[in-house]
């Protein structure tokens, strides 16, 4: 059977995109799917440094479409989660090298291989996104439950609509307390406004830093909020859709609201 | 010298006067910009014709709008008549309509049976980006998100929530209105009126804009009913 590529796409920057794309492409994995990772993000990589693999990078994307290597020796294989493999961009190269033709090629050979092919589209609606959209079969689209993230969203599902996809949203970086005191758009709001299937609730956790420094997977982290919301987004997009979507909460421990009051742990 | 350039306009333009045959009589279709001496000869041509499927007949002159445009009705009517002994010449009835003063004696059921939809009628969500451009009346099963764009000739009408741009009225009709069920657009235009930075209501109700003395104004639509005062249903 063929593997899927899904697009994970924003619009907005810096809502979490690399980050997202990390975490369900190790869950994946974890699950005991074949996984391949993509960057898109050709000139400005990223995905490498989250995933701590920026050292082994001997071949990138531009090679392996451009036929100077094969998929094979571009995609780095993670030594800590079986499965897992990463494709990284260029940065010495920019968005124009690449055009839609020869992703939608590239991912045709990608698909024999892999289970799974999780693209992380740059930000914008330009080029990066073209290539990124253009081989894809699925999207999910993250967002933070900011007005101007939902703004951006929305652009991006009309975008989308318009090559008859219909992504899946990821609501990223809630934090409870704050939604409980009206001072954050909650999950409803923002699927109010979009109006488009919820694949899963993020909550804001310090532990997404801590992993992007190190490079140590967050779904291998056990006491990341944040990993275990993407390792049931991998499930649901791994086929078990009844998973019932958790709803972040505030802190209950007493410790933790200390904590917090003190300014340790969020 | 009439003639010359009426044979001119005439090769041009073979239909700038038109004649079509209606339920009990004629329909004339002319611009009353023409000149009058080349619009008498299109209409002996035409009524020529007819023979004597003319005698009698009533014949319904449109010439678009007819204000400021009297004197060529009643000219060709006494044309017509004289020549070709048409029974009556009358302009279509709806412009009749939407002249109040005038004392009100038609068919009301018929008024607006011959008439095709100006509007166009969308569903669904309107979003980020999108524009939707419409001849005349615009209406909206659906809600309107920010940083969309809607543009109308005539009136726009959204089913639900207005968060987006809206221009109704364009490019200079001051009588359209902009109606949502939830009214919290991020600006609105009628006509060449705009009004940005709309204050941000709490509680999204039931409002329309209008223009009033060269302004925009939003009020609530069930408080200010402002289509009961018609005393007869009208066509917009």
């Amino acid at each position: 059977m063929e593997g899927k590529v899904i697009v994970i796409t924003s619009g907005k920057g810096g809502v979490g995109k690399t980050t997202a794309t990390a975490a369900i492409g190790a869950a994946l994995a974890l699950e005991g799917k074949q996984v391949a990772v993509v960057d898109m993000d050709i000139g400005l990589r990223n995905l490498d440094v989250v995933m701590g693999l920026e050292n082994r990078i001997v071949f990138t994307i531009v090679d392996a479409v451009k036929g100077k290597c094969k998929v094979k020796q571009a995609a780095i294989k993670d030594r800590r989660i079986e499965n897992l493999h990463l494709i990284p961009a260029s940065q010495s190269d920019n968005k124009d090298v690449l055009n839609p033709e020869d992703m939608v090629q590239f991912c045709k050979e990608l698909r024999k291989e892999f289970d799974f092919v999780l693209l992380d589209c740059p930000a914008g609606i330009e080029r990066g996104f073209e290539n990124s959209v253009a081989p894809a079969d699925e999207a999910v689209l993250i967002c933070t439950p900011e007005i101007s993230s939902v703004r951006d969203a929305d652009r991006v599902i009309g975008l989308l609509h318009a090559r008859s996809i219909t992504p899946k949203l990821i609501v990223n970086r809630i934090v409870p307390e704050m939604v409980a005191s009206g001072d954050m758009l909650s999950h409803e709001d923002v699927v109010e406004v979009l109006s488009i299937e919820l694949l899963g609730l993020v909550p804001m956790d310090t532990q997404v830093i801590i992993s992007t420094n190190t490079g140590v997977p967050l779904v291998l982290q056990k006491d990341s909020e944040a990993g275990l919301a993407f390792r049931r987004i991998a499930m649901r997009l791994n086929g078990q859709i009844n998973l019932p979507i958790e709803i972040p909460q505030a802190l209950k421990s007493f410790w933790k609201r200390v904590g917090q009051k003190i300014g340790i742990g969020k | 010298m009439g003639n010359n350039n009426g044979m001119d306009t005439h090769i041009q333009d073979k239909a700038q006067v038109r004649l079509k045959g209606v339920k009990d009589g004629f329909r004339v279709t002319l611009d009353p910009t023409l000149p009058k001496d080349y619009i008498e000869e299109e209409l002996t041509r035409l009524f020529n014709q007819l023979q004597h499927l003319a005698f009698n007949s009533r014949v319904v002159l449109d010439i678009g709008k007819t204000e400021g445009h009297q004197e060529i009705i009643e000219s060709l009517s006494l044309f017509l008549k004289n020549k070709y002994n048409v029974e009556s010449v009358s302009v279509p009835q709806r412009e009749h309509n939407m002249n109040e003063d005038k004392p009100q004696k038609l068919d009301m059921s018929n008024t607006w049976h011959q008439h095709h939809t100006d509007a166009l009628i969308i569903a669904g969500r309107v979003r980020s980006g999108q524009k939707i451009i419409a001849r005349k009346h615009l209406v909206i099963l659906g809600d309107v998100n920010p940083g969309s764009e809607l543009i109308a000739g005539g009136d726009i009408l959204i089913m639900g929530n207005l968060s987006g741009t809206a221009l109704a009225g364009q490019p200079d009709n001051e009588e359209a209105i902009i109606l949502a069920i939830g009214f919290k657009p991020i600006q609105i235009q009628i006509g060449g009126v705009i009004a940005a930075g709309l204050p941000v209501t709490s509680v999204p109700a039931l409002e329309f804009a209008h223009v009033e003395n060269g302004g925009i104004v939003v009020e609530d639509y069930i408080k200010t009913n402002p289509f009961g005062r018609l005393t007869w249903p009208v066509v917009r």
